[in-house]
């Protein structure tokens, strides 16, 4: 009888290990059955994300963030799944619907912020301005080798004087005939020293258009930034541009203004009001585990009512943001959305997850700040990620501006 | 070039908790999944085609539910997909399975198929050897290596004293076991030709099971564990882990 029972457990034990790495597969927190609102393709893509985060992103990230490096197998595998610009449609694009592309990110960032910043900045703000506003040779060119994976691409915008305020942009292109000369310097940049392929924008006789930089152009150069507490897994970057010569057919044709740019982050903002509900998903996830195993005073610390009423609060806020992301999408997916609902969206779920970080580090007692558990890790991220892609607050005066008519962004208009 | 079938089942989760209701196991809740071992004979069955030409057609017996596998498996990169589905289901014994699944592939006009060694559900392993009888077909099981030829394959199977190298050849059954290949994972492509894919649907067949399920009950409670405290009792834990569980 007793050899029988071992054989049991040894059998489910057997079973349990090989369905892919990670011992228990992750389920994800879905209180409002909001599957059931999804396609079939757009849960076999999820799961598919889902299950590589959970078998090669997890069980590595905490080596990445000390090493201070992307993984390079982690862009390998992002091109292979065929996720990077996954609603773009041609040029060796998916054309997904924007609820799969936020599922995806949802996805990476349970995983690690910087993991879904790769996605972001390759798809939404590289990828994407070549595909609306490239010229057809610059998309076939460009699109099917970024689409795999093959060419990173990054996105300069930022300026170390320049952020919540990029209209006012210093990078100059100048005319010289037969190429543009380009110069100034861009800040805070997500893939840059990493990157095959740089869009960047900068004001050609005062109008800012976007141009097309390639790694070795002369005059190029894209610094590595050390010393982060955030995002430490991702690449950020300095770009530098000292006369650097871009040929006539690199500057993207059919947009100026700050139109272009602002096009790209409603796509990726878009995107990280998805990824955060993952990072709050993460936390909650080992808040909970947490509570159940952790005894003090002889119970579970899940049994005791001040605990029950924190995960009561994650989940719910969660929840909320969930369905905020998933009606986002479906706004996206039929063209009905405008972007103060993406600025919402992501500056809710961000300030949402970062509670929920802190909440979870609350619950994990002094285990919150280790490494073992990733706490620390995305609320750390988090911080970055309220920061970047239009500040909190620059949401707020967004939504501001929409409520009342009037701008409140500078003194001056 | 080869034809080549991969019998696939869907099966509970392996990790959700199957519940007892009124003496039949209550699965109304359970996350359904590709049979484990069935993961490692869909690879096998892509790297054989890879590697001599040919279509491979995925086969699962069982009700509209089980789409989602075959779905799956096409996104894997199989290329048919077949569903069988019988007005027996409820309570098919092996002999009936395998009855019903022979007759299927015997009109598949295939010269390979692979399997799981085992269903994560019952773990019966017996489909894949029954299917091979029915057929005249050599079959081979728990293989955990593969070679291709093309009418032939190489395999490696356990054995008591390390491992058997078998030839066999085409046609044949080959059940496989962990550590054979690395299932791949899908990727969007494949899941957008899974979106489209058409699954052939072949619901005229019957076979009666030899046997009756009279009852599922719950496995006896774990018995409690005991607990030792202190280096004094490091004589007696290691006693009881040699004498009683047998494990040291």
């Amino acid at each position: 009888m007793k050899e029988d029972y071992i054989g049991r457990v040894l059998h489910i034990v057997t079973f349990r290990s090989f369905r892919g790495k990670a011992m228990d597969r992750y389920e994800g927190v879905d209180f409002y059955n909001i599957e059931s609102q999804l396609t079939e393709e757009e849960v076999m893509i999820r799961d598919m994300v889902r299950d590589w985060v959970s078998d090669e992103v997890i069980p590595n990230i905490e080596h990445a963030c000390r090493d201070g490096i992307f993984p390079d197998k982690w862009r390998v595998a992002l091109g292979e799944m065929g996720v990077l610009g996954a609603p773009l449609e041609g040029y060796g694009c998916p054309g997904l619907s924007y609820v799969a592309y936020g599922l995806i990110c949802q996805e990476l960032e349970r995983g690690d912020s910087g993991l879904r910043s790769f996605a972001s900045v390759q798809g939404s703000l590289a990828m994407y301005p070549i595909w609306d506003f490239g010229s057809e040779e610059q998309k076939n060119h460009y699109l099917p080798k970024m689409a795999s994976g093959e060419w990173v691409g990054c996105f300069g915008l930022t300026e170390p004087d320049y952020g919540s305020n990029p209209g006012d942009m210093i990078t100059r292109a100048t005319d010289e005939g037969d190429y543009y000369l380009l110069n100034g310097a861009k800040m805070w940049i997500t893939n840059g020293t990493i990157a095959d392929v740089a869009v960047v924008w900068a004001k050609l006789d005062g109008v800012i258009r976007g141009f097309i930089v390639e790694k070795g152009d002369e005059g190029f150069s894209a610094p590595e930034m050390t010393g982060k507490h955030s995002l430490k897994a991702s690449v950020t970057s300095e770009l530098v541009f000292q006369d650097c010569k871009i040929p006539k057919d690199r500057i993207l044709p059919g947009v100026e203004g700050l139109r272009g740019p602002f096009s790209c982050l409603n796509n990726a903002r878009y995107g990280i009001s998805w990824g955060a509900v993952g990072a709050a998903q993460a936390c909650f996830h080992s808040a909970k585990e947490y509570a159940l195993s952790r005894i003090q005073f002889s119970h579970p610390i899940a049994s005791y009512q001040l605990v029950q009423n924190k995960l009561a609060w994650m989940l719910r806020e969660i929840t909320k943001g969930q369905l905020l992301a998933l009606d986002l999408g479906k706004k996206k997916d039929d063209g009905s959305w405008i972007p103060e609902h993406i600025s919402l969206a992501k500056m809710n779920n961000v300030d949402m997850a970062l509670e929920i970080a802190r909440m979870a580090r609350d619950i994990h007692g002094a285990n919150g700040i280790l490494d073992e558990y990733c706490i620390m890790r995305h609320m750390a991220n988090l911080e970055s990620v309220k920061t970047y892609e239009g500040t909190h607050d620059i949401h707020n005066l967004i939504l501001g501006r929409w409520i009342t008519g009037i701008q409140a962004f500078t003194r001056e208009k | 070039m080869v034809e080549i079938a991969v019998l696939i089942k869907q099966v509970p989760d392996t990790s959700a908790k199957i519940e007892v209701r009124d003496g039949r196991v209550d699965l109304s809740s359970v996350k359904w999944i590709t049979s484990p071992y069935d993961e490692f004979a869909i690879e096998a069955a892509l790297q054989h085609k890879e590697a001599n030409g040919g279509t491979i057609t995925a086969v699962t017996l069982g009700p509209e539910s089980c789409d989602k596998a075959l779905k799956d498996a096409k996104a894997l990169g199989v290329d048919n997909l077949l569903r069988v589905w019988s007005d027996s289901w409820g309570y098919m014994d092996s002999n009936a399975i395998q009855s019903i699944l022979a007759q299927v592939l015997a009109n598949l006009n295939v010269n390979a198929i692979y399997c799981g060694k085992a269903a994560a559900d019952t773990g019966a392993g017996s489909t894949g050897p029954g299917i091979a009888q029915r057929l005249g077909w050599p079959s081979v099981a728990n293989i955990v290596g593969i070679k291709f030829d093309n009418d032939a394959l190489e395999v490696t199977q356990p054995s008591s004293s390390g491992q058997s190298i078998i030839g066999v050849s085409l046609p044949a059954l080959i059940s496989c076991d962990k550590g054979m290949n690395e299932p791949r994972r899908a990727n969007v492509r494949g899941i957008m030709m899974a979106k489209k894919a058409t699954i052939e649907l072949i619901d005229n067949i019957h076979s009666d099971s030899s046997i009756s399920l009279v009852g599922h009950s719950n496995p006896p409670d774990k018995p409690p564990g005991k607990k030792f405290e202190g280096a004094e009792n490091v004589p007696n834990v290691v006693k009881l882990l040699r004498d009683e569980a047998n494990i040291i």
